[in-house]
């Protein structure tokens, strides 16, 4: 008996494909009663014809039974519904205009929230790439100072981490930095990383050719120089070679020995990487053993079954121990674990792309009020049809069933088109985007995004339903045929109805624009933001040197690079500088003279750059007091140019030229430096903020230095600059490599990117919105304008004026707006404080932004009444009249 | 149908099925035929809407108490077939015991009232 239902179901099954033999054998059953009852009838006596009229009253209504068998053998629902998407599709060919409108609106809603979830799910939900990648951290050393900041960490502590914990399955060191490539034509700076001998495991990546690091090639100190290789680099510099196993390469002036070549897709956790080498590869003995050098952070793989929380009380633990050894480099420090995909995909994109979903979500809602609309009005035109059907017995859900069986149809026809559009949208999207995303991020359309296509389309389709509902109503028949001939007013429901859907328009638009207001203010401040130099007409390349062989060959000076760039035409000025301005971040900790005692919290610290004389002038940075570095004035001479807060602090009011700062800690033993001159503070390591607000120090260059960033001020356009400045620095010497080419104002962008993004995305579906709103309002007093057409007349027979017309029209369309536009204020007051992290130098309740939006919205609305209501006073009485 | 019991409505549903089982445990017989079988066994008190039967039978035959085959009628005619499977025959000892406690309950009251 348990399998019952089993048994039905694959009768059920057969009898679908054999439907024909079906109805014939259950026609014959029946018939075959009929004849043998009559049969019977006869042999009593009767006459053929009273015969079979008996035989068919003892049976009983002939097509009930036979209905109800046949329900029996079929999926009922499956029938019915068959039944009303035929029906549906009918209905919706007949009126090809409202079905395009409306499956097109639809489409726009539909395609553009399922591109943007296809984002929303490549960049957030969809795991990375790497075998069990929930299992993936890094380990951040922190530091207690003001607030808890975050650093790497010392190559010892990394070893301890290590060493002590069992927590972990693997851990691994992981450095990013840049390599000199040379031999070939050109030499090449390429991306890698330092890694440990665990990394590719623990990342579930094997070479595809080769294999990677051995435990002990990576141990301190290096026996051995080798190198893995990623795909890329080895067919774009050795041309594929499978023979490239064993050989050497030369990277930094060494020669290494290539162990691998790992598969195409790997480009390492930085996602840049071409190649890698193993710890310990560059540095002294005496380097490794530091724990007061923080390198970077670690990567680890927890054990199965160990939770994040479980790593990081073990992990505080091992800390803790480290501190009590080692207090001296050690104090307040600490570890935080963050898994890996919180790392690679930050929390200030992730907000910003749950706000785009949302508010695509919100357009997509706008959009399907439209369409609620039509069909409404498209309800109301069939009444008579409802009416009729309804009183011919169809009953209440049946007929919901079947207009619900439409609103679904017109959903999926709008969907597939759709899902088309966001195929190709979210591609383009991703293309546009100014975020560089990993590279492991491909949006598609996967089978999760297809469930929510799928998924929103259902509710969509049975909110839709919703619309034309309001005219089946059960009640008394006359009364429904009454209301159904009637054109004389606007019916009750459906106008309370309609006046809902433009209250949730305007407050969804409202509620976008508001938005896209504060998002597009915040850009604004940022694009507005005074860094503290001027970054118009700048270039900047990263410039490596070749180093000084033993060859008696003269090798070029950056002091010679610097002459010859300086010298070249349409320059306005050069200068060279340790670190590329936005990215570097080389803090020290510094001693002011005379300073009182400090404690870890408030050690002084400072960022610091090693720039030429001429760097102040090139960024055109405001000396606040003294000057800039002498010619003849080197490292050695001990001099330094501050920003503003280094003086505020320890010697305000006083004039700070000669005052004497020097590196390290209180009892550091470096030299004294004297301050030549100070600067105002400025935003030289990040947008819209530096990410510490300690102060910078500039000191001479070394005239040794080998790698730099070139910074060229012109009157032209500093990206037409790029071939020129290449070439000298090519005919100084062949060798030079440059990269990280790039206009001062573009480094600039980058930081923003994500600003940009968010913007203009919200402000594309605000418009969007504002547009969908603007024709929903306008379709609704335009319709209901034509269904008072005879009301109106009347007004105007009986001396109502224009004014009083234009105002009966004007008026309710504007008190709808009114309410929605109330709702949405209230709404937004809440809801922008969620976004308060996306936006910069406006507040979540910027007058401005809400006013902004009010008055736009106000002003569209009100355009939309305007154009039905000009037709409002058009009518004639005479005309109104004879409507009817 | 006057004092006749109609099967529809006047006896529950699981009672048709039981009967339609008992009738077709005497061996196959086609829908007619169960309608005559029950009347003239019930010496004409139960008299079905004959139409009421074929549900019945195709919800039997659907949750495979009952099986059907196509045969020729004793006065030639194509007809269905139906009898009992062997799940409709345990199916049937069950209520035809139900049944009997049932009926029997309801007997016992009423000669006590």
């Amino acid at each position: 008996m348990k399998l019952e239902w089993l048994s039905v179901v694959r009768l059920r099954l057969r009898a679908l494909w054999h439907r024909r033999r079906l109805e014939r054998d259950l026609e014959e059953e029946l018939r075959f009663h009929l004849a043998m009852r009559a049969e019977r009838y006869q042999q009593a006596g009767m006459d053929t014809g009273a015969a079979s009229q008996d035989a068919r009253r003892d049976f009983g209504n002939f097509t009930a039974w036979k209905e109800r068998c046949r329900e029996m053998w079929t999926f009922y629902w499956l029938e019915t519904l068959r039944q009303d998407l035929r029906y549906a599709a009918r209905s919706l060919r007949k009126s090809p205009g409202f079905t395009v409108v409306a499956a097109l609106t639809l489409a726009l809603g539909i395609g553009s929230t399922t591109g943007i979830f296809s984002v929303v799910n490549a960049v957030i939900l969809r795991p990375l790439p790497y075998p069990e990648p929930g299992r993936l951290v890094e380990l951040w050393g922190n530091v207690k100072r003001a607030s808890v900041e975050r650093r790497g960490t010392s190559l010892p502590d990394y070893a301890d981490w290590r060493d002590q914990s069992h927590s972990f399955e693997a851990m691994s060191w992981l450095e990013d930095a840049q390599f000199t490539l040379a031999g070939g034509d050109e030499p090449e700076r390429v991306a890698g990383e330092y890694v440990a001998h665990p990394y590719f495991g623990m990342l579930g990546v094997r070479a595809a050719l080769g294999r990677t690091f051995r435990p002990e090639e990576d141990e301190a100190p290096q026996r051995d120089r080798v190198v893995v290789l990623s795909d890329g680099l080895w067919k774009r510099r050795f041309g594929g070679d499978p023979g490239i196993l064993g050989r050497a390469v030369q990277i930094d002036g060494q020669s290494f020995t290539v162990l691998g070549v790992m598969p195409p897709w790997f480009r390492g956790i930085t996602d840049a990487a071409q190649l890698w080498e193993p710890v310990h590869m560059e540095g002294t003995a005496e380097d490794f053993a530091n724990r007061g050098s923080v390198g970077p952070a670690v990567l680890g793989r927890l054990k199965a079954g160990v939770s994040l929380a479980q790593a990081q009380s073990e992990m505080d633990g091992i800390c803790r121990r480290i501190e009590e050894a080692w207090p001296a480099t050690n104090k307040g420090r600490g570890v935080e674990l963050s898994p890996l995909d919180r790392e690679l995909v930050g929390p200030d994109v992730r907000l910003s792309l749950a706000v785009l979903l949302v508010a695509v979500g919100f357009v997509l809602l706008i959009a399907c009020t439209n369409v609620a609309n039509l069909l409404l009005a498209r309800s109301e035109a069939r009444q008579r049809e409802i009416a009729v059907r309804m009183a011919l017995g169809a009953g209440r859900g049946r007929m919901l069933q079947q207009l619900t069986t439409e609103s679904l149809l017109l959903a999926f026809v709008g969907a597939g088109t759709g899902i088309l559009m966001a195929r190709g949208g979210a591609g383009a999207l991703m293309a546009a985007s100014p975020i560089t995303f990993p590279s492991f991020v491909r949006p598609g359309v996967d089978p999760a995004v297809l469930l929510f296509a799928v998924l929103i389309t259902c509710l969509v389709g049975l909110a839709l339903g919703i619309a034309p509902a309001v005219h089946v109503r059960s009640g008394n028949l006359g009364e429904r045929f009454k209301q159904a001939a009637s054109h004389a007013a606007d019916s009750r429901g459906g106008s309370r109805f309609r006046s809902l859907l433009v209250v949730a328009e305007v407050a969804l638009a409202m509620l976008l624009l508001v938005g896209a207001g504060l998002l597009m203010r915040s850009l604004q401040q940022l694009t507005g933001i005074h860094p503290g130099y001027d970054p118009d007409h700048v270039l900047v390349l990263s410039v490596s040197l070749p180093r000084a062989t033993d060859d008696a060959r003269t090798v070029v000076s950056a002091r010679d690079i610097l002459r010859r760039v300086a010298a070249a035409p349409s320059v306005e000025g050069a200068s060279i500088g340790s670190d590329v301005p936005l990215t570097g971040e080389s803090a020290i900790f510094y001693t002011a003279e005379g300073q009182p005692p400090v404690t870890a919290q408030n050690i002084p610290r400072a960022y610091i750059h090693a720039v030429s004389p001429g760097f102040f002038r090139t960024l055109r940075i405001r000396f606040v007091a003294g000057r800039t570095f002498a010619e003849n004035e080197t490292q050695d001479s001990n001099v330094a140019v501050v920003s503003e807060n280094v003086v505020k602090r320890f010697w305000p009011g006083q004039d700070p030229v000669g005052k004497r700062i020097r590196r390290g800690r209180p009892d550091s033993k470096s030299p004294w430096m004297t301050i030549m001159g100070v600067v105002n503070e400025m935003k030289y390591r990040g947008l819209p903020n530096n990410p510490t607000a300690d102060p910078d120090i500039f000191v001479p260059i070394s005239e040794r230095s080998r790698a730099f960033a070139l910074l060229v001020r012109t009157p032209l356009d500093p990206a037409s600059l790029t071939p020129s400045v290449r070439k000298i620095l090519h005919d100084a010497d062949r060798t030079t490599v440059v990269s990280n080419v790039a206009t001062m104002q573009e480094l600039m962008a980058r930081e923003t990117a994500r600003s940009r993004f968010t913007g203009w995305l919200m402000a594309i579906f605000a418009g969007a919105a504002l547009l969908l709103a603007a024709i929903g309002i306008y379709g609704v007093m335009a319709y209901s304008v034509s269904r008072r057409t005879q009301e109106i007349g009347i007004r105007v027979a009986l001396g109502a004026d224009r004014r009083d017309v234009l105002k009966l029209v004007v008026g309710r369309g504007m008190g709808l707006m009114g309410i929605g536009l109330g709702i949405a204020v209230a709404a937004a007051a809440g809801l922008t404080r969620l976004i308060g992290s996306l936006l910069y130098g406006v507040g979540p309740t910027d007058v401005w932004s809400f006013a902004a939006a009010g008055v736009g919205l106000a002003l569209v609305a009100l355009v939309a009444c305007l154009m039905p209501a000009a037709r409002a006073c058009g009518i004639a009485p005479s005309v109104a009249l004879r409507n009817e | 149908m006057g004092d006749k019991y109609g099967l529809r409505g006047d006896l529950v549903q699981g009672t048709l099925d039981m009967l339609v089982l008992k009738t077709l445990s005497r061996g196959a017989m086609h829908g007619y035929g169960i309608v005559e079988s029950i009347q003239q066994s019930s010496d004409d008190i139960l008299r079905v809407e004959e139409g009421a039967l074929y549900p019945a039978l195709h919800r039997l035959e659907l949750r495979g108490l009952l099986a059907a085959d196509w045969g020729m009628s004793e006065n030639n005619r194509r007809a269905k077939y139906y009898r009992l499977t062997a799940v409709g025959r345990k199916y049937l000892a069950e209520e035809a015991s139900n049944w009997a406690r049932l009926s029997g309950a309801v007997s016992r009251v009423m000669q006590t009232a």
